[in-house]
């Protein structure tokens, strides 16, 4: 019996040693074995049969393809000539200010089109996906279809919290030990070229090991506009993975805060090996001293591009908010680069206010995996007559055009905080013209 | 899986019977509520102040109020609550639809009563049936900037000019030691009357799915 045990034991380890190795050997040399992508084709094929499964099954109006699922059609009229009409309507008033109860409907009509449908909120939750890709989180208007559905779907959750689930967690903590483990030890090096490529090829193969351990297949377009030693690299923001998918193909500098625990140590072992920017939190308030520092790092052009999200904040994925004119006010040449997950296998936006960093990984760790396509775009300067707002708005423009998404005006910072009240005033400031002018246009 | 799916769905129909919408735009109402409310069952008034696009609006308080005034649910009740559940959210947007081709006019007449009395309801913001010349300049001043333009004198002048204008319609000849409290309802449609609101106060809503238009009332 004793017998049977060891043996077995030992069987076990063998095995999960070869599966590791073979996982972790193409990931330190950057070439693949093939296995993800069988796997990939497999979960496409399972996903399309579901989908055509269920739309068989619901009768008439199925699965709706409106993925705008706008409710109202708003009017575009300026506030002058919807009070025009609204006037026109009404009796003539022979006596004073053209004030009547009538202008407040204008108001109401728009506060109540507002709380129906507004573009900002809806931003900062999760994408709606059009049919159900056997994700128990994702399961809320899909109702019981058949029998073979749901045996597939369960067979989908054995796998991924028993089999896949462990296997990432454990090549996500081997990837992280190993990435500050191979950075202290090359920061011991004396600086040179050496240090340079040992330090280049440590991030590399740790992001690497990082990336199969969250199953991400990751497509890369345009590799010839990757960027280059002394620029910028900006980026939509969806998600702390972010860094991991664009670190897989390149090395860049961070920019960040310095935070104590696992990070802390994690930051600060990989500045031994090469130089990022970190900051202390009080730091982070000095404007001129971070424009400071991120200028001397740009201007050496032996240091790595740096990597900025201007939107400073997580956004999911279906549009691309304001950029922050900070990191456009450096100067040196702008890299944008798009990022665009594929929901069908995995929701990658980091809703802050409703998961915690480690409940975000581990829903990542039992997704199906994580897609995405990565552009490269053509390196961007600030022209002479441009300020840094416009620069900003022309590199979001075409971020969000080669991602396919949308292009907004709203600053991601409204998650949290409020709309400042100049807008309200505005508006205050353009009715009242309108009645005062009327007045003085009435008046005997 | 299966039963609190069909139960919800039961509760969609009867609301959508019920309050004339679509049952896929009860539906997307539904899932917009949810996204106010964080995806709870009720939403209080700091879900709907989160709103920014709200924020630009000058009478976004009495808007917000609305959802939460007891009188704008038809049960009877004064008062306002603390939060609202989905169904509660629906008959306050019910005020806003358009009136369809084949209502009879009493349907219309009726729709428009409605429309009035929300709006009614909005301005009289204690609740007691009249709106006084006080809560009247309350609206003028919101509407107008507090900052620039206008004063708050000049704020004033115009709400006490428009109340005399109200009340010179409705009570022509007051005496001039009478004191004119303040507009009631049916002061207020009087006034109105000859405004036409029916395309005015109504939101626009899409039919995404046209296989459920309803012809005829359904009600």
């Amino acid at each position: 019996m004793d017998d049977l045990w060891a043996i077995t034991l030992w069987g076990l380890k063998t095995w999960l040693y070869l599966l590791l190795a073979s996982i972790m050997v193409p990931a330190m040399f950057g070439f693949s074995l093939g296995v993800s992508e069988t796997y990939m084709t497999i979960l496409v094929k399972t996903l399309e049969w579901a989908t055509l499964k269920m739309r068989k099954n619901t009768e008439g109006h199925a699965l709706k393809a409106s993925r705008s699922s706008s409710l109202i059609q708003r009017g575009n009229d300026s506030m002058e000539k919807e009070f025009e009409e609204l006037r026109r309507s009404r009796p003539k008033q022979p006596l004073g200010g053209d004030f009547t109860f009538s202008d407040s409907f204008y108001f109401t009509r728009q506060g109540i089109e507002s709380i129906v449908e507004d573009e900002v909120t809806q931003r900062f939750s999760s994408e709606e996906l059009v049919s159900w890709n056997l994700l128990t989180r994702t399961n809320n208007d899909f109702h019981y279809i058949s029998l073979k559905l749901t045996l597939v779907y369960g067979l989908g959750v054995l796998i991924r919290y028993c089999i896949l689930a462990p296997l990432r967690i454990t090549l996500a903590t081997i990837g992280l030990s190993w990435l500050v483990i191979g950075t202290s030890a090359v920061g011991l090096l004396p600086n040179g070229r050496i240090k340079t490529w040992l330090s280049e090829w440590v991030h590399l193969m740790c992001y690497r090991i990082c990336a199969r351990g969250l199953s991400a297949a990751i497509q890369y377009h345009n590799k010839e506009n990757r960027p280059r030693k002394g620029g910028i690299c900006v980026a939509n923001h969806t998600s702390p993975i972010d860094i991991v998918i664009l670190c897989n193909d390149g090395c860049y500098a961070m920019v960040g805060q310095i935070h104590g625990g696992l990070m802390g140590v994690l930051q600060r072992a990989m500045v031994r090996s090469c130089p990022h920017v970190w900051f202390e939190r009080a730091e982070m308030k000095d404007r001129h001293l971070v424009t400071k520092r991120l200028t001397d790092h740009v201007n050496d052009k032996t240091k790595l591009p740096i990597l900025i999200f201007p939107e400073g904040t997580c956004v999911n994925n279906t549009s691309v908010m304001m950029f922050k004119k900070g990191s456009f006010e450096i100067g040196g040449t702008i890299y944008p680069v798009a990022i665009k997950y594929d929901l069908k296998f995995g929701d990658a936006f980091w809703n802050s206010s409703k998961y915690n960093m480690v409940s975000y990984l581990l829903r990542m760790m039992t997704s199906w995996a994580l897609v995405c396509d990565v552009w490269y775009l053509p390196p961007m300067h600030q022209q002479e007559d441009e300020d840094a707002v416009r620069f900003a708005n022309r590199v979001k423009s075409a971020i969000a055009h080669q991602g396919g998404l949308l292009d907004l005006q709203w600053d991601g910072g409204l998650k949290r905080a409020k709309v400042k009240e100049s807008f309200k005033e505005e508006q205050q400031k353009q009715y009242s013209s309108m009645v005062v002018g009327d007045d003085s246009s009435n008046s005997d | 899986m299966g039963a609190s799916q069909t139960r919800t769905e039961d509760v969609f129909q009867e609301l959508s019977d019920k309050t004339g919408f679509s049952l896929e735009q009860i539906r997307i109402l539904h899932r917009r509520f949810r996204q106010l409310s964080g995806d709870e069952d009720t939403i209080s008034k700091e879900n709907l102040e989160k709103i920014q696009a709200l924020d630009k609006n000058p009478i976004r308080n009495q808007i917000i109020e609305a959802f939460f005034d007891k009188r704008n649910q038809n049960d009877g009740e004064v008062g306002s609550s603390r939060e609202i559940g989905f169904q509660q959210f629906v008959k306050v947007m019910c005020h806003f639809k358009p009136p369809t081709l084949k209502m009879t006019t009493e349907d219309k007449e009726a729709m428009r009563r409605e429309k009035l009395r929300f709006l009614f309801n909005m301005h009289d913001t204690d609740n007691d049936g009249t709106i006084t010349l006080d809560e009247y300049r309350k609206v003028v001043e919101e509407l107008l900037s507090k900052s620039g333009a206008i004063g708050l004198e000049a704020a004033k002048a115009i709400a006490d000019a428009a109340m005399l204008e109200v009340a010179s319609i409705n009570v022509p000849h007051m005496e001039p030691h009478e004191f004119y409290e303040g507009i009631t309802f049916e002061h207020f449609e009087q006034i109105l009357k000859g405004l036409e609101m029916e395309s005015r106060m109504n939101i626009r809503f899409l039919d995404v799915d046209t296989s459920t238009m309803h012809c005829g009332k359904s009600q």
